[in-house]
């Protein structure tokens, strides 16, 4: 890279700001997996009343505090990385001081108005960017030494802090509102169309940013209260590594021992809702891997968005199943969806004798 | 040709480890001496202390986050001995990207 030119200032903050989400995620999931898990085994024992699903046992209820402290975490920590990752370890304190600030409710003319995901990602970039540049300030070395820990953490939260309640919660959350009634407002055909979106997004990558990018949107209607897109994304999610697991063990000329043993821990990926199972498959040949997931993800998510499933956690596969609205059109749009991806990978990969050279070549095209 | 890489994917249970691999093959491959750090799902493993950083000819970020430890780099990038660039790229096409690497280092 050093003899191109430099890049423009907007290319440099665009790529900036990608790592920077990524970074957030990156530190967020293993948080929304803890919240998820648990949220699901409690809610699974739960009984569904007018005002979502009932937990009564003790125990589970004790499962559903644990869940939901995970939950709350979830956008302090993706606040925080965000910022970490553009100003580096002084940016971390007032990254999750303003993202659990946007995750509670502020009082902005007389409501109460709590921003989430969106309030955390804005705040996220501000707090990074802002001390960033109160990095670079020339101070003596007095002052230097205390500049990482009381300087630059508590005048960027205060600075951040004042600006987004008084200016920056009102237009966001009033944005959030808007967002939510549009998604919440969808039936029939174009929420069939935005399932297909998610459904192709959740499979094209197997767990990369473009996956990520659709599971952080679900996850942000989720916490304003739309369940449908995340039900659709989390029927998609376990659809790529059980096609790709299914299809090894079902259809022995076309797979060697070695697929079928990835096969078998695929599946097992599959129901616990990691789309990543079906990576190893997708790297040896991705030709006829990636339409085959992509389709078959589209197909179950589109269905799951046609049926209305809602899934009530931030995770998805099969172990999840309880904590939806409809257990049965859950399992069987995710099987549909499988069903279709295992049909088109089985008929349109080649035998293993004239598949030797094909898969060389397309080794590691991923 | 002695080189130095990270290798950070978003989630680092998968890309991470395939970045790694497809690095330390193509550095094998033509044998230079190399290290090649993961930060992934686990923290950091095979951790680049300074003085390996320093006797390095070339720094290879592939890296989707940020990272731990990039000050580590300063120097480096001080020179423009540094390349960063997506983990998918390396694991597309090892020899490319050290070809772009060992570009820096004359």
């Amino acid at each position: 890279m050093a003899e191109e030119k430099s890049p423009s200032v907007l290319g440099k903050v665009g790529k900036d700001l990608l790592k920077a989400f990524n970074t957030g995620v990156s530190y967020f999931i293993p948080i929304v997996v803890v919240g998820g898990v648990f949220l699901a085994f409690s809610l699974a024992t739960g009984t569904a009343g007018k005002d979502g699903i009932e937990v009564t046992n003790p125990l589970m209820q004790s499962l559903n505090l644990i869940g939901m402290a995970g939950i709350k975490m979830m956008i302090p920590v993706l606040a925080a990385y965000i910022a970490y990752s553009l100003g580096g370890k002084p940016a971390l304190a007032p990254g999750f001081v303003l993202g659990y600030l946007a995750s509670n409710p502020v009082p902005v003319g007389g409501v109460q108005v709590s921003t989430g995901f969106l309030g955390a990602m804005v705040l996220g970039v501000a707090a990074g960017y802002l001390v960033q540049w109160m990095k670079s300030w020339k101070v003596n070395s007095t002052i230097r030494t205390i500049m990482p820990i009381l300087i630059i953490p508590s005048l960027s939260s205060l600075a951040l802090g004042m600006l987004y309640i008084y200016v920056l919660a009102a237009p966001l959350g009033a944005f959030m509102d808007w967002l939510t009634s549009l998604l919440s407002s969808l039936q029939g055909g174009s929420a069939v169309v935005l399932g297909i979106v998610i459904g192709l997004m959740t499979a094209f990558d197997m767990g990369g940013p473009v996956n990520k990018t659709a599971s952080t949107f679900t996850m942000a209607l989720m916490t304003a209260g739309v369940y449908g897109p995340n039900g659709a994304f989390r029927v998609a999610v376990a659809i790529p590594p059980l096609v790709c697991g299914v299809a090894s063990l079902i259809a022995r000329s076309k797979f060697d021992d070695t697929d079928r043993q990835m096969g078998i821990s695929a599946v097992f990926m599959g129901l616990i809702g990691i789309t990543e199972g079906a990576i190893p498959f997708a790297v040896k040949d991705l030709a006829h891997t990636l339409p085959a997931i992509m389709i078959g993800s589209a197909v179950g998510a589109g269905l799951a968005a046609w049926h209305g499933i809602e899934c009530f956690v931030p995770h998805g596969g099969m172990i999840v199943a309880a904590a939806t609205n409809n257990i049965a059109l859950y399992t069987l749009d995710m099987a549909i969806g499988v069903a279709v991806g295992v049909a088109i990978l089985v008929l349109t990969k080649p035998k293993l004798e004239d598949n030797k050279e094909h898969t060389a070549r397309n080794a590691c095209t991923f | 040709m002695n080189v130095v890489a990270v290798c950070a994917c978003t989630v680092g249970i998968a890309h991470t480890w395939m970045a790694k691999e497809a690095i330390e093959k193509e550095c094998e491959r033509r044998g230079y001496e190399f290290k090649v750090e993961a930060q992934g799902g686990y923290g950091i493993e095979n951790e680049l202390e300074q003085d390996e950083v320093d006797a390095a000819d070339v720094v290879l970020l592939a890296i989707a986050i940020g990272i731990e430890g990039d000050e580590r780099f300063d120097e480096k990038r001080d020179e423009g001995r540094v390349l960063t660039l997506d983990p998918s790229l390396a694991i597309a096409d090892p020899a490319k990207v050290i070809d772009q690497v060992v570009a820096l280092a004359e």
